[in-house]
């Protein structure tokens, strides 16, 4: 899930001292057994918001080289029906 | 020779004496083009992403084979042309592939097999599904889970599909690749900003 945007600037400290605490690992470098696989729609879920778009790494903490691996996989089961193009709000 | 994974999606409604036909037809190809086919993996019906020709579900069927692009092409052309296939993607698993090499995982694999069902004849069920998987992760195959996962999905939905009626409605050739990503460039730009700020203050 993407960070809501903030709306004014009271809300703002305290989403700063979150974010600057909490460290972001990448899942896939954490976790070596979670495979990377357009086939696994299950796992890529994790990684689409309900509108199907890609989570960006700066939100997902996801390093760089899974990022792109994960995108190509979210691409490749957008393209056979495993994943929405364009997700509906449930 | 290359190795490559092709998805088939085929109609749902043709029910399980209408689809054979189609899935005889692919597997046939690849030994015309002198390819090999390592694996016929059957999904079953499951419900597409987004709808395909107005249909909402879709028989996936995934072929792992080996070969040359002229295969390739082929397989696509009947893709493109039968209406009984909504969609289909290819992807290539890996380079220069040896073909004895390739053979003797498959003896291997249809060996793990037997011999896991031979073993535990008295306890079928979940004890051989437990087989299945290790053996996958033996050979260490990439997305050994992710086949165990489908083929365990596939029972539940099989029946689904075949009951349902016959219906032809063959509308226009499938289309590949619908444009993806629309990224909304406001929305994440504003983020970056913010985190900008946040870590200078």
């Amino acid at each position: 899930m993407p960070a809501p945007r903030t709306r004014s600037g009271s809300a703002r400290p305290r989403r700063r001292k979150k974010v600057f605490h909490r460290r972001k690992v990448c899942r896939f470098c954490a976790d070596s057994s979670i495979v990377i696989d357009y086939k696994e729609p299950k796992t890529l879920r994790h990684f689409i918001t309900e509108r199907g778009k890609i989570i960006p790494r700066r939100i997902s903490g996801t390093c760089a080289r899974h990022q792109r691996t994960l995108t190509q996989a979210i691409k490749r089961a957008r393209t056979i029906a495993l994943l929405p193009f364009v997700g509906s709000l449930e | 020779m290359q190795r490559y994974e092709t998805i088939f999606i085929i109609d749902p409604d043709l029910g399980e004496e209408g689809r054979a036909p189609v899935v005889e037809r692919l597997v046939q190809l690849i030994p015309q083009r002198n390819g090999v086919l390592v694996e016929e993996d059957h999904w079953g019906a499951r419900k597409l992403a987004y709808p395909i020709r107005k249909k909402q579900r879709g028989y996936y069927l995934r072929l792992d084979y080996c070969g040359d692009g002229a295969l390739v092409g082929e397989l696509e052309r009947f893709c493109r042309i039968d209406d009984r296939l909504l969609k289909y993607m290819t992807v290539k698993l890996a380079d220069d592939v040896n073909v004895d090499e390739v053979q003797a995982e498959m003896a291997e694999r249809a060996a793990a097999k037997a011999a896991a069902e031979a073993g535990p004849t008295a306890e079928a069920g979940p004890t051989e599904e437990a087989g299945a998987t290790e053996e996958a992760g033996a050979t260490a195959e990439a997305g050994a889970t992710a086949e165990t996962g489908a083929t365990a999905e596939t029972e539940s939905t099989e029946e689904a599909g075949s009951t349902s009626e016959e219906d032809e409605s063959g509308a226009s050739a499938g289309d590949k690749d619908g444009d993806a990503d629309e990224a909304s460039p406001e929305d994440t730009e504003d983020d970056v900003d913010e985190d900008d700020q946040e870590d200078k203050e």
